[in-house]
């Protein structure tokens, strides 16, 4: 049988995607590569993916996971003739454990849906990306998504407590699971980040953190990016952990305010949102805490929200950024990079410098607390040469950014983007090293094949051959 | 040069560890990594000691070459404004959380620490009892520097409190029990230490457990039950207010469980105040409500009593480890149950760091 025969067999013709169209729909994420997609699946079940996975292997064909598609590293593009398996019909959440604040979901769940789920019993899921009204609980497992109450609660690794995977050889496994710390090696935290390279995860068991009974929101702005980095460092070092703490640049504010109009100081350098959340006392006296020290800081304008609703629009304005990109150019470049927060100031200028250098509007919203640089080139495609000066600028940031100590990235992962740059942390042997872990979940590639890992990472040079194997 | 030649620079001594042919004490990573290159070619097993707190988990290994952290003890790095230091394995945690306290910051590793070492607590996974607040322990170790079981000196992860950069092998150090390799250095998120806390004494640990608001902590024990607070003095005074107990300041944490048995059941933690109905009256116990970890001790438990622990925590989805074990329950009682259904990955994945076996071979469940 053909291959698309089989997989028609499996799931019928309406969950077997072949048509030009659909698979060019397919053959790109939320970033800037394009790939050609063979055939797309929709399967509903984990029995489904098993048998999906082995008929793809037996037609010699790779398999590539996909959520959403809103993964801005190229993670679920294809890097040649492949099965892609769509997880977003798999998105039942099951039931919602209150007492030990946990539930098992599919992975096509939408990240918020999942939060306006567990609302009704004082909880939420807490990594909350920008994207959370369209990517997947799977995609985030995969990416090991961030977002803004990242600063307090740690990304998506800390709110996974087992995943079930469909592995190379068709095995149904789970790594982690319930109780604390299970026995044995954390797979599971090897799996979360592993972006699709180790097999497909059709079902999560997430924490769920309590809603805070009270929560305050403060603007500060800044006529220079200076102050409002030491006002981030100076909140933290008073021993005050935001739930976020969220920075805008110039520009940036300038497209949200005429966007959102969320009332925006658009005279400041730099505006800074910081939320405070915990008991109604307690946050009161914090966030007064947070106003004296901005004050300290030369905060020209130090504002709390006098309503919910008013919080609610500010952060409305704050998750809108990149929307607002669209007046200034019709494609961006969302970048991603991680330094230290006290290299904040640095690694801004010379971001700046770098949109100067290739004559590219750099736009900067980010999470500040965290050290987590968001630059934003906003650009026109039809424009001849652009995308070179976007790619060359976009390595730059990269290279500036580990000169400051720090990371490629935060939460956005590695893909295809920012494959060829791993050797500017990691030396061989650190590659090697990544490489012979990936191949004992998948040693002949058949998930994610080419992503991650540059080309030449797994090294037989280094270190000694497994017992038993030829010299 | 012979093996004693080669080893004599490293050879020392360490109280409480296991007699074997070779005592050493590497002063560095590459000198860890040289030591395990030689063992994989003499086919040697090597412990990794650290303070020699943890070492009773799991499966005994019976070790050619005790290899002591003890000289890995610098603090590398501490950037105060960044809330991460960088520390070699063999710093005490006593150490390191006094050197951190100076600008009042914490790296959230054991209270009660005894002579453990930062690598030890990793290698164990020890969490802590402020866990139910903070999180696991893995979820603080940022970058992790480690002699892996062939030879080579890796580095994962990076010097940043987030991070999405290849294979989370930081985390997957946390809890290996030396398995994979020798940790070298490790960098750890810090958190700052909040102004005011409080340990608020209450009769009902469920109840209290619903209704503060994100304790650091739940603890009960055969003696009492207790909510651990911080933050504010005005937050401290709403959430005390709300709990009905009795208030003192400061964090009084239960004393260490010192029996010659001491087992640590691991259920979900909705089933933490069932678990507590299975600890016969004789036997100490401090269970973290929230967490699902409850750990027992005792001089009289028989292997019968373990085993019956072990089944209701089993078939509670959880598990029932060891961390000390009496003599007199060594045969009839195995030290991790039910291996996990996902021994043979697990097994290919030491094999990826430690491909000869060298590195605590088969302490792990499964034999692994
Ligand atoms: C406007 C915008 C804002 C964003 N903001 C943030 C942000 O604040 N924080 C952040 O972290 N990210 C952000 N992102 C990036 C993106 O939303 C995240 O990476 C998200 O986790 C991807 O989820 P997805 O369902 O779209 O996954 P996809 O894009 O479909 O896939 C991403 C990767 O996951 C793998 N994958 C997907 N599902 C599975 C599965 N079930 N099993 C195994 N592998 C799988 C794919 O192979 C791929 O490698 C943003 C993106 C956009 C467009």
């Amino acid at each position: 049988m053909t291959l698309t025969a089989e997989l028609v067999d499996l799931l019928g013709t309406a969950r077997v995607l072949d048509h030009p169209l659909r698979r060019h729909v397919y053959g790109k994420d939320g970033g800037v590569t394009r790939g050609d997609v063979e055939l797309v699946c929709l399967p509903d079940t984990t029995s489904e993916v098993v048998e999906i996975v082995r008929i793809a292997r037996r037609h010699g064909l790779p398999v590539i996971p996909r959520g959403a598609g809103t993964g801005l590293a190229g993670g679920a593009v294809p890097l040649g003739p492949a099965v892609m398996i769509v997880l977003t019909r798999m998105d039942r959440i099951e039931d919602v454990d209150v007492e030990s604040k946990t539930a098992w979901v599919g992975p096509g769940v939408i990240n918020l849906e999942l939060s306006q789920h567990t609302h009704r019993h004082g909880l939420h899921y807490a990594p909350d990306p920008s994207s959370q009204s369209t990517c997947t609980v799977g995609g985030n497992v995969a990416t090991n998504a961030g977002g803004l109450h990242c600063l307090a609660e740690g990304t998506t690794v800390a709110h996974v407590l087992a995943v079930e995977m469909v592995t190379a050889d068709g095995e149904v496994v789970t790594l982690g699971g319930e109780a604390p710390d299970p026995i044995g090696l954390d797979l599971r935290a090897v799996a979360v980040g592993s972006e699709g390279t180790l097999g497909v995860v059709t079902r999560v068991l997430v924490r769920l953190t309590e809603n805070a009974p009270a929560s305050q929101t403060l603007l500060l702005a800044f006529d220079d990016i200076e102050n409002a980095a030491a006002t981030v460092s100076a909140i933290i070092s008073e021993g005050i952990v935001p739930g976020a703490l969220e920075m805008m640049d110039r520009v940036t504010v300038e497209a949200v305010e005429n966007y959102v109009h969320a009332g925006f100081p658009t005279e400041a350098a730099a505006v800074l949102l910081a939320e405070i959340v915990g008991t109604s006392a307690g946050v009161a006296a914090e966030a007064n805490r947070v106003a004296s020290i901005a004050r300290a800081n030369g905060a020209i304008d130090v504002e709390i929200a006098s309503s919910p609703a008013q919080a609610a629009l500010w952060w409305k304005g704050r998750k809108s950024a990149f929307g607002a990109v669209a007046q200034a150019a019709p494609d961006y470049y969302l970048h991603d990079t991680v330094v230290p927060r006290t290299k904040l100031v640095e690694v801004l200028r010379a971001v700046y410098a770098i949109g100067r250098k290739y004559d590219l509007l750099m736009m900067n919203v980010f999470h500040a607390g965290d050290g987590n640089l968001h630059p934003l080139m906003a650009y026109d495609s039809a424009q001849p040469g652009v995308l070179d000066r976007v790619h060359a600028a976009a390595e730059e940031i990269v290279r500036a950014s580990i000169a400051a100590g720090g990371a490629l990235s935060g939460e956005h992962g590695i893909g295809i983007e920012k494959r060829d740059l791993m050797g500017l942390t990691f030396g061989p042997v650190d590659l090697d090293a990544q490489a012979r872990l990936r191949e004992a979940f998948d040693p002949e590639q058949v998930f994610n094949p080419g992503k991650v890992l540059p080309e030449g990472s797994r090294c037989f040079d280094y270190g000694r051959p497994p017992v038993g194997a030829e010299a | 040069m012979n093996l004693v030649g080669q080893l004599a620079p490293y050879e020392t001594e360490v109280a409480g560890a296991p007699n074997a042919e070779f005592t050493v004490a590497p002063p560095s990573v590459e000198d860890a990594a040289r030591i395990l290159d030689l063992a994989c070619e003499r086919g040697l097993r090597v412990l990794t000691w650290g303070g020699g707190t943890h070492q009773g988990y799991g499966y005994g290994v019976d070790p050619d070459v005790v290899l002591s952290t003890h000289r890995l003890d610098r603090l590398i790095d501490w950037s105060p404004d960044d809330l991460v230091a960088v520390v070699e394995a063999g710093v005490k945690v006593s150490t390191l959380e006094e050197r951190l306290a100076e600008k009042g910051q914490s790296a959230i590793l054991s209270e009660i620490p005894g002579g453990a070492t930062v690598g030890g607590s990793i290698a164990a996974g020890i969490s802590g009892w402020r866990r139910l607040r903070y999180g696991p322990i893995r979820d603080r170790i940022l970058e992790a520097t480690v002699a892996t079981g062939d030879g080579r000196v890796i580095r994962a992860g990076g010097r940043v409190v987030k991070n999405a950069t290849g294979y989370d092998i930081p985390r997957l150090m946390t809890g290996s029990l030396g398995s994979l390799g020798v940790i070298g250095s490790v960098a750890l998120k810090l958190w700052p230490v909040a102004l005011h806390a409080a340990t608020v004494t209450v009769e009902d640990p469920t109840l209290a457990l619903a209704t503060a608001y994100r304790p650091i902590a739940v603890l009960e024990t055969n003696s009492a039950s207790a909510v651990y607070l911080s933050g504010t003095d005005e937050a401290l005074d709403e959430q005390i207010a709300s709990l009905d107990g009795t208030r003192a300041d400061g964090h009084l944490w239960p004393d260490p469980l010192d029996h010659n048995t001491v087992l640590v059941m691991r259920v979900p933690s909705r089933h933490t105040a069932a678990a507590v109905t299975q600890v016969e009256d004789s036997w100490d116990f401090c269970a973290a409500h929230g967490v699902g970890e409850i750990r027992i001790g005792s001089n009289t438990a028989s292997s019968d009593d373990a085993n019956r622990l072990r089944q209701w925590a089993e078939a509670h989805n959880g598990a029932l480890v060891v961390e000390r074990l009496a003599d007199d329950l060594r045969s009839g009682f195995d030290p991790w149950g039910t291996p996990p259904a996902t021994a043979g990955l697990q097994r290919r994945v030491k094999d990826a760091f430690d491909p000869v076996g060298v590195c605590n071979p088969g302490k792990l469940p499964g034999g692994v």
